[in-house]
């Protein structure tokens, strides 16, 4: 579904992704780790088209997404959902108001159905309380939360991208995130998770990318990760080893 | 130094594009009429108090400086003739312009900028609204429309203030000052005055909302953008009123 072939990006003169390639098949479960800046975010960006790559090509379901102008991409966003660091939620809404924005702008439901379809959405991430909450009144993990069913409102994507979702958040509402994302991927739906905790990856991914000074150091699945001399990658697993 | 050229042109490109798409879009569906309505609402009855405040006193000091002048030569009757020209043609204009750009266009520029740095318009883009269409087009349409209503708003209360400093300081006919007033409102001067709050909602919103989307980096981004939008903003206002009042002295028939 997704193939990176040789892709390489830089912003300014800094070097993000240096000639990377791997393929993403439908319903995998994914963790991409690596530090911060290590271009993780990216990927996750390139994929859904909001940036471009300096060479190499980007392709979703057969299609050649990198030359795609703006109009273009809507039919490969479509089969995305995302939620960005943070919520990214649009701080001059509310809670429905944000949860209602797609179903208002794509959508000629009634204001009742809005409603209806905006509680079904909050009950699904257990925030149904805060729905009349401006965006700075909730906490982080609410944050993320009506984010995810902002995101589940768009459409029923084919994948789930979610950039750093449990980032900042207490071990409770970590965990309780990973949960809820595992719980949105039982019917088969993918989802690509952007992190850099090990332990909220094993939670909710099967196979690992781990990225370094913009290359992919290692790619498998769990018992690659958990086996890994590499160094940086014992650096992240001795977190596992910590809280053990 | 090619470098910094091909920078240059590059984000003029940018500017024009985003300009351009921004003003095309007010003819184009779909149309966000409640965010154009927050915005008037922001924009105008926010700035409404201000422009009126300021527009007062720039009305007092110039009626004060000319009546001073007029007086010691004689001519203190012209006092309401030359306020009313000076106001309606050049000072109303440029100085509801300035005010908000300080105002409104600083806001448009941290508001874009923020939303830029929390992800919130690569949001829009991935559910697939145009940000140009949703963000910049509302903010365009307010400023063509609220900032030649407070122009007008802005002149009458200026004109009101040189009113009071030359009957009840300077010791004039209240009488001679109105009907200088309206002698002067003939369709070259209103037509002089009422064009130019146009190009100044045209250029501060579309230089605000460029220089608030291509905000990069965190609070010092967002610092930079917001400076910027000001400065860009005062500095096209001051050049392209300028070229209009040449432009329009032609078109109308003015000697120089």
């Amino acid at each position: 579904m997704i193939v990176f072939e040789k892709v390489s990006f830089s912003y300014s003169e800094n070097l993000i992704l240096n000639n990377i390639s791997f393929k993403i098949g439908e319903g995998e479960k994914v963790a991409i780790l690596g530090g911060s800046g290590g271009g993780k975010t990216t990927i996750l960006k390139l994929i859904v088209g909001l940036l471009k790559p300096d060479s190499g090509r980007i392709i979703i379901d057969g299609v050649d997404i990198t030359d795609l102008e703006e109009d273009e991409l809507m039919e490969v966003r479509r089969k995305f959902s995302i939620v960005f660091q943070d919520g990214a939620l649009f701080d001059s809404l509310n809670v429905k108001e944000n949860v209602a924005f797609c179903l208002r702008e794509y959508t000629n439901m009634t204001e009742k159905e809005i409603d209806e379809k905006v509680d079904e959405l909050l009950t699904i991430v257990g925030v149904e309380h805060a729905k009349y909450y401006m965006t700075d009144e909730l906490s982080g993990g609410m944050h993320r939360r009506v984010a995810i069913a902002r995101s589940l409102a768009v459409s029923k994507p084919k994948m789930f991208l979610y950039d750093e979702a449990t980032t900042g958040l207490d071990p409770v509402n970590a965990l309780n995130i990973c949960n809820l994302i595992n719980e949105l991927s039982k019917n088969g739906t993918g989802h690509i998770i952007v992190t850099h905790r090990v332990i909220d990856a094993l939670r909710v991914a099967d196979r690992f990318i781990f990225l370094k000074d913009g290359q992919i150091v290692l790619d498998g699945d769990r018992s690659i990760l958990l086996s890994s001399n590499i160094s940086d990658v014992m650096i992240f697993l001795s977190e596992l080893k910590q809280i053990s | 130094m090619s470098i910094k050229i091909k920078k240059l042109l590059s984000d003029l490109q940018d500017y024009y594009i985003l300009s351009f798409k921004g003003l095309i879009g007010i003819f184009r569906k779909p149309f966000y009429s409640k965010d154009v309505l927050d915005q008037m609402d922001y924009a105008g009855a926010g700035s409404f108090l201000i422009v009126m405040i300021v527009s007062l006193f720039i009305g007092m000091a110039l009626s004060l400086q000319l009546s001073a002048e007029l007086a010691s030569l004689g001519l203190k009757m012209y006092t309401g003739k030359v306020v009313g020209i000076s106001i309606i043609r050049e000072v109303g204009p440029v100085t509801a312009a300035l005010v908000y750009c300080g105002r409104v266009g600083a806001g448009m520029a941290s508001e874009l900028g923020s939303m830029i740095i929390g992800h919130q318009v690569d949001s829009l883009r991935v559910f697939g609204v145009d940000p140009i269409k949703k963000l910049v087009t509302p903010r365009i349409l307010s400023s063509i429309v609220m900032l030649p209503a407070l122009t007008i708003i802005g002149d009458a209360v200026a004109l009101l203030g040189g009113y009071y400093i030359a009957v009840f300081v300077s010791h004039q006919s209240g009488y001679v000052y109105w009907s200088s007033i309206r002698d002067i409102l003939d369709f070259e001067n209103v037509f002089s005055g009422s064009i130019k709050p146009f190009m100044f909602g045209f250029l501060i919103s579309s230089i605000s909302c460029y220089m608030g989307l291509t905000t990069k980096g965190g609070a010092k981004g967002l610092r930079k953008s917001t400076t910027n939008a000001v400065v860009f903003s005062i500095i096209m206002i001051i050049i392209s009123d300028f070229m209009l009042t040449r432009i329009l002295l032609y078109l109308l028939g003015f000697s120089l």
